[in-house]
């Protein structure tokens, strides 16, 4: 019996290391094709490259694609540290965790997961995979909701960076708090009463090879979770990229300086160029403080719009969430955000 | 290939992100400089992601090679990652130059007219288009009276193109960024006493403040600079205005 354990064993090590070197090999021979393919586009782009250039290189082609290549640069790092939030709550944290920090009653739940928005430091692009996990680990989908709008406008990062951009305007801060988490609050609770379940169709997350069938350790799967969500996450980022860049090419913002004698005009035009802009929840305020013909509530609008509802966030939400749930939340959540905005306004500035 | 799809698309990102940040300043081209450390950790990671995963799929295939195409690989639309990857890797895009500049309206500083703190000592004093801006609109002081300037931006032309006779008005330009290259804004100094040089052009022009109209009001815009001296210069290693 010992003889035959013995040879099983000899055997098993024996495929072993059979195996290794095949996976070598193989290696060996993708390293080997893969170098001479690189090699040969290599090539091939540094013959043609200045010819090609100089056809693309119009300004405005120049310009797309600069603005383009900014908005994914700056969109990747924060991408990043939400999907691994998220990654991480996805393989480390039992539901049950959810289910004792969050109240039972959704109505309840969602003031508790705005407030919290406050613990996530960064801008819109890390909020959306975040909000996806949770709903995935047995977070009501309303409070699920609130967290990932008011993350993004309510954290300190953003506070102080508003503060920074309006010195000597408290008010400002204060106002685009208040702002942000009323309108992040009203849209939770209009989810839980006119939500439906199947708006929302949040992708299969294959977590494990169906191929191997062996159960993974948490690590493996926060490994493809991580990866799943960043390739999923960063391929609508590049399409929210896309349209930002477009946009900004096809609209100058001399344009909109027209508009600003009408205060309600010119409320609703920084709404909607928030939509368009894309600028980041770090950086919005600075923006904003930049836009001097308009009136404070106008630039308050901008910067409670601009986190909630943006042409990439739409892109990451259709993505994360499925695209009739992207039109109709992104819809309602600009008309909320607006109206919280122009009352915040009215009170505080 | 469709096995080995996620690891690529994140060895290429990975890629691209290092080497616009920790191998080179291109970065600064899009982004401001704070989010460098950020950057390199992303590339970072997702070239260790890429790896790991690359590794991953490779061993499975070795221990599954007979069940066929039933694995999980990348969702479509991360292809797209390849684009701004790829661009990045082979041919950068450059900085925004006078086009975005002429397309924006000239960035009005927010504040109203007041005091500033004193002048460095120097001569020329090396000021950023915007300290020059919002002391030649709004300081009640004139501090800029009296000294001599200098500037660095790049060159952009009157903007009236429907006007047929170029009356060689020309402008030093330089873009703020607040956060990445989608919200770029111009500052724009006037320049006279000086032949303009080719649009895009980068220049050091040196100086001394020429008043006009009334401080804060519109008829004070666009500041103007009497040069002494343009030199032409490399593009600086950041592109954009000093925050």
């Amino acid at each position: 019996m010992g003889e035959r354990a013995e040879a099983g064993r000899v055997r098993n090590q024996r495929s072993g290391a059979a195996d290794g070197v095949r996976l070598a090999a193989r290696a060996l021979v993708y390293a080997a094709l893969g170098g001479l393919a690189l090699a040969a586009i290599a090539t091939v782009v540094s013959v043609l490259g200045p010819v090609l250039a100089l056809d693309l290189a119009t300004p405005a082609m120049a310009a797309w694609w600069t603005v383009f290549t900014a908005v994914v640069v700056q969109g990747v790092p924060f991408l990043l540290l939400g999907t691994l939030v998220s990654a991480a709550i996805g393989a480390f944290v039992p539901e049950r965790v959810f289910g004792r920090l969050l109240p039972r009653s959704p109505a309840l739940a969602v003031p508790v997961a705005g407030a919290a928005g406050v613990v996530l430091p960064g801008c819109e692009c890390a909020s959306v995979p975040v909000a996806g996990s949770l709903i995935r680990r047995g977070v009501a989908p309303a409070a699920a909701l609130a967290f990932l709008l008011s993350a993004p406008a309510i954290n300190p990062v953003v506070l102080v960076a508003t503060s920074l951009a309006f010195p000597g305007q408290p008010a400002m801060v204060l106002a685009r708090l208040l702002a942000s988490l009323a309108a992040a609050l009203v849209m939770g609770w209009l989810w839980v009463r006119f939500g439906k379940e199947e708006w929302l169709r949040l992708p299969e997350r294959r977590t494990s090879s169906a191929g191997s069938g062996a159960p993974r350790s948490r690590w493996d799967g926060f490994r493809a979770g991580l990866q799943h969500d960043f390739l999923h996450a960063g391929g609508f980022l590049v399409v929210g990229a896309a349209a930002a860049a477009t946009f900004g090419i096809v609209v100058p913002r001399s344009v909109l300086d027209t508009f600003t004698g009408s205060p309600w005009l010119s409320v609703l035009l920084l709404a909607v160029l928030a939509v368009v802009l894309c600028v980041c929840s770090e950086a919005d305020a600075f923006v904003a403080a930049s836009l001097t013909g308009f009136s404070p509530t106008a630039r308050l609008a901008f910067m409670v719009v601009g986190p909630m509802v943006d042409l990439k966030l739409i892109a990451l939400q259709a993505g994360t969430f499925g695209r009739s749930f992207a039109v109709r939340f992104s819809a309602a959540t600009w008309a909320v955000a607006v109206t919280s905005s122009v009352l915040a306004g009215w009170w505080l500035l | 290939m469709r096995r080995y799809g996620p690891a690529v698309l994140l060895l290429l990102s990975g890629a691209a992100i290092l080497r616009i940040s920790l191998f080179s300043e291109v970065y600064l081209r899009y982004v401001q400089p704070g989010l460098r450390p950020f950057l390199i950790a992303s590339g970072v990671v997702l070239v260790l992601l890429g790896a790991v995963s690359g590794w991953r799929s490779a061993r499975d295939r070795a221990n599954h090679s007979h069940e066929g195409h039933s694995h999980a690989h990348g969702p479509r639309v991360a292809l797209l990652l390849a684009v701004p990857a790829l661009a990045l890797l082979l041919s950068p895009p450059p900085a925004l130059g006078s086009y975005s500049a002429e397309r924006e309206a000239a960035r009005y500083a927010a504040q109203g007219v007041g005091t500033f703190p004193e002048l460095p000592a120097g001569d020329p004093v090396d000021l950023t288009l915007g300290e020059y801006t919002s002391r030649a609109i709004y300081d009640s002081e004139r501090s800029l009276k009296g000294r001599t300037v200098r500037m660095t931006g790049f060159v952009t032309r009157e903007e009236n193109e429907d006007d047929e006779g170029d009356d060689g008005t020309w402008y030093l330009t330089r873009l703020l960024v607040s956060c990445c290259a989608a919200d770029a804004a111009p500052y724009r100094i006037e320049i006279r006493e000086a032949d303009a040089p080719p649009a895009d052009a980068w220049v050091t022009v040196t100086g001394t403040w020429h008043p006009k109209g009334d401080l804060g009001t519109d008829g004070a815009w666009p500041p103007v600079l009497d040069a002494t001296s343009v030199k032409r210069v490399a593009e600086p290693r950041n592109p954009y205005e000093k925050r």
